[in-house]
């Protein structure tokens, strides 16, 4: 088996065969210091590196999809930090993931700069991107690598391939975000966009779900949910991205809301989940891990967020119409 | 079995617990679940002898249609969650261990690993394997040219294979590369652990098929199940409730439809009216001898002691025996020959991890016309991970080592993968159950097992070693050691067309006493290649509704 170098280190310093605390403790504190940094920059002072082109009503709705992008950090940050922790970040690359994860969080949190603050924020979310992509290379690599290859066997139980895809995600919302809230106006196209992009993420997330809830046997019934409720979601994004219609707005802002409803449900789910495995949540140190992934289902909330956030511009867009026509 | 019937003790293999009107619930440390009970002198409808994988069951569809059942098991009735500890010694207490006289050629171990004695039967203990027959085996003389047919068509089977793995809720593999297309399993195969993955890279590098083995555990929770938690303990007895057996499913369903489950009560005679037919059982329970009264009697205790049963049950009116005019009970007994090869790896496999038999070949199942091929019958094996008591046990039955030299073996435990096979015998009349001379405190007569493997029968365990080596060495396997051992019994009472030459007909009713039934694996009329719990699971059903249908039609 492959030993990292810090594993290596670890294992040698704590004389335990999996430094498991040890490395939880530095992807915490990595985690809370880029929370704790997504916070102070959240609420510019005005200083010279706020953009000003961008009207009120326009920076409100990029914050919201910066919010989602930012909770889809925080799910990479946590799921994969769990996960890793199982596979006792046996590699190095492994840290990547949950920084990167948190990292992007913390660029998602903050409001958007000029200048070199902004590319600061914008290089984050190239990294998150590139991360990404190299998990999903290294988790493909892990699947073809075991006995069977590409087989549903491996795709159950060998490193998830949808997994890193949310890293991908939070990168690419949080970075369109921010380059949309460096221009003004062009609403209608910037909300055709997240539109688009949020609905991309909400099917390629459905089509993770499918895939481990099969895994589960969907042996209850509230897991056909979130493979339900979301693609309807992203089909209407779809159908406002492709062509923009106000009075369908209503009824799939519900649907969004209903999406992000689904990560705070699944939450509860998965930690209903997780008492349902031996020992239950007395036994969380080994059933947490067992279990449905607690951190994963949120990821819905974000993804309902920016989808409301397209919304949002696209009525902006509407309003300033009506106003110009008037 | 000594102490009087009613008190409440922890001791579940002293004291019988399913009694005042309660059944220990399985799913609790102490609890219990309210269960019917009836009078000895009450003639029920059925008196089911056995709770393993036929009787229990038998006893949940024949309660389910409305039918009074009561039904007893030699053994105690176990909570798993309270009961079961992880230790292989401590866990014995779920063999079948009374003695009995073992001869002839081959002489079968009796115990471990073909027998159970508790609610539940030998499924609290049996490693999960689920697999089916290949469809030809049904028809193995007229389709295959060897051993004799059963009474029964494939397609039929196969429905209630069916059947009794989705109440089982079997976790398998999505695609089974062998054999007719079978609907998908309900719940998803498990992650094969390493010793799983040994067997797949031989079977890779040898271009054999293989696939996850279909396991009776969950793969995600079920009810009061929790999926598995990979423990590996599965062999001794499953303490987390993840297994399927018939104790957590059947069971406890079979009580819930009204029937009453008697626990360490060891049945010692079938009784026989006037007329010749069964009138109940006299069984032995709290330490006194009792009656119960029954309008039909089902024999469900193996393949020993279902023919023990109806041989120490003679009378005057059947001198050889119940159900034994053409001299067939006991004859054409079968094992599984259970051949191994072991080797040691580079690598860590820690074989104890997860259920023991997570990956499996069935491809000398399905070959026909291989020029290797020089048996009659298949064979299919699996990954192994034996507990180290286990193992320890295999090395000093193969090598002799003992002392230094064993705990030096040991040392490599951690290194160490294995393949074991599930060999075909061939039926033999001369195979069979007998009574011995000698009895048991009780007073009835032992079992005496007389066993030889055939020509046929070795040839296939020289092949499997032989092609095991080969997949064992190119999967990296080093100093590779060979073992023999048997599992599993199958017939001594086997179902036919031929009155003459079967105990029963197909659905399990004796030729000679029309209420007497058999409904266990003694039944069966050939061995196959693969563990027999699933074939007697489907068997059990498929009776079960053949009688149901008799009364109602």
């Amino acid at each position: 088996m492959t030993q990292g170098r810090i594993s290596e280190l670890l294992v040698r310093e704590t004389g335990r065969p999996v430094g498991g605390k040890g490395m939880s403790l530095i992807v915490a504190t990595a985690g809370l210091g880029f929370l704790a940094a997504g916070l102070a920059a959240r609420r510019p002072s005005g200083g010279p590196h706020t953009p000003s082109a961008t009207s009120p009503r326009k920076r409100e709705a990029l914050r919201l999809s910066r919010d989602g992008a930012a909770i889809m950090g925080s799910s990479v940050l946590l799921d994969s930090g769990m996960e890793h922790l199982r596979g006792d970040y046996r590699r190095d690359a492994m840290y990547a993931a949950p920084l990167a994860g948190a990292a992007s969080m913390a660029a998602s949190m903050a409001e958007p700069r000029t200048g070199s603050p902004g590319k600061l924020i914008e290089g984050v979310h190239v990294g998150a991107v590139a991360t990404g992509m190299a998990g999903m290379g290294f988790h493909l690599g892990n699947v073809l690598r075991r006995p069977g290859g590409l087989s549903w066997d491996n795709l159950f139980y060998a490193a998830p391939l949808g997994a890193p895809g949310a890293l991908i995600m939070s990168g690419l919302i949080g970075m369109a975000t921010h380059r949309m809230a460096r221009s003004s106006g062009q609403e209608r196209r910037h909300g055709r966009q997240l539109a688009a992009l949020s609905a991309g993420a909400m099917l390629a997330e459905t089509a993770e779900v499918a895939l481990l809830h099969y895994r589960g046997a969907y042996h209850d019934p509230a897991m056909y949910l979130p493979v339900t409720l979301p693609p309807m979601a992203a089909a209407g994004l779809l159908l406002e991205a492709a062509r923009p219609r106000r009075r369908r707005r209503g009824p799939l802002r519900l649907l969004l809301r209903g999406v992000e409803a689904l990560g705070y449900i699944g939450t509860a789910f998965h930690a209903l989940g997780v008492a349902r495995n031996s020992g239950g949540w007395r036994n969380w140190r080994q059933t947490t891990m067992a279990g449905p992934p607690m951190p994963a289902p949120i990821s819905f909330a974000g993804l309902g967020k920016s989808g409301r956030a397209a919304l949002d511009l696209l009525d902006i867009a509407d309003d300033r119409l009506g106003e110009d026509s008037k | 079995m000594t102490r009087p019937i009613g008190r409440r003790a922890a001791e579940a293999e002293t004291d019988p617990r399913a009694v005042n009107g309660c059944a220990p619930d399985v799913f609790s440390r102490d609890g219990t679940v309210p269960m019917r009970e009836f009078p000895e002198s009450e003639e029920v409808d059925f008196v089911i002898v056995g709770a393993g994988c036929g009787g229990s069951v038998l006893a949940a569809k024949l309660a389910e249609a409305g039918m009074s059942v009561v039904l007893f098991d030699a053994g105690p009735f176990f909570r798993p969650l309270s009961d079961f500890a992880s230790d292989e010694y401590e866990q014995e207490k779920l063999y079948w261990l009374d003695p009995r006289v073992s001869d002839g050629d081959d002489p079968i171990e009796l115990g471990a690993n073909n027998s159970g004695q508790a609610v539940g039967g030998s499924t609290v203990h049996f490693q999960m394997v689920s697999l089916r027959f290949r469809p030809e085996w049904f028809k193995s003389r007229t389709k295959l040219g060897y051993a004799r047919d059963w009474p029964v068509d494939w397609q039929e089977m196969w429905k209630y294979y069916a059947e009794v793995e989705n109440a089982l809720k079997i976790s398998g593999p999505i695609r089974y590369p062998w054999g007719p297309k079978r609907g998908r399993y309900p719940y998803r195969a498990h992650e094969v652990n390493e010793a799983g993955l040994v067997l797949a890279r031989g079977a890779e590098a040898l271009g054999v098929d293989w696939a996850p083995t279909p396991l009776c555990t969950v793969s995600a929770p079920r009810g009061k199940s929790p999926p598995c938690a990979y423990r590996g303990m599965c062999k001794i007895g499953c303490s987390v409730n993840a297994k399927q057996s018939m104790l957590i499913t059947y069971v406890p369903r079979a009580i819930r439809a009204g029937a009453e489950v008697r626990d360490l009560a060891m049945v010692g005679r079938v009784e026989t009216g006037q007329d010749g037919r069964a009138t109940g059982v006299s069984y032995h329970r709290g330490g006194e001898w009792r009656h119960q009264k029954a309008r039909n009697v089902v024999l469900a205790g193996y393949s020993i002691e279902t023919p023990r049963l109806m041989l120490n049950s003679a009378t005057s009116r059947h001198p050889q025996g119940l159900g034994n005019s053409n001299g067939m009970v006991g004859r054409n007994l079968m094992v599984h020959s259970n051949h191994a090869v072991w080797g040691e790896f580079e690598d860590e496999i820690r074989w104890y991890k997860g259920p023991p038999s997570m990956a499996t070949c069935e491809h000398w199942n399905y070959v026909d016309d291989d020029p290797t091929k020089d048996f009659d019958g298949g064979y299919s094996f699996m990954s192994q991970g034996p507990l180290p008591g286990d193992f320890a046990g295999t090395l000093t039955g193969a090598t002799g080592m003992f002392g230094d030299e064993l705990l030096t073996a040991m040392g490599k435990y951690n290194r160490m993968a294995g393949l074991k096979i599930v060999g075909e015998t061939m039926p033999a009349p001369d195979n069979r159950v007998t009574l011995a001379d000698e009895s048991d405190p009780l007073g009835l007569p032992r079992a005496r097992v007389t066993y030889a493997f055939s020509d046929n029968d070795k040839r296939l365990q020289r092949h499997s070693l032989d092609f095991m080596s080969k997949m064992l060495g190119a999967a990296g396997g080093r100093n590779l050691l060979e073992t023999s051992s048997t599992a599993h019994l199958m017939g001594g009472c086997a179902m036919g067309d031929d009155p003459e030459t079967s105990v029963t007909d197909d659905m399990g009713r004796s030729w000679d006493i029309d209420n007497l039934w058999i409904c266990d694996g003694s039944l069966m009329p050939t061995a196959g290649g693969v563990n027999p719990a699933m074939t007697i699971l489907a068997n059990a059903a498929r009776i079960a509704d053949r009688i149901v249908a008799a009364r109602n039609g």
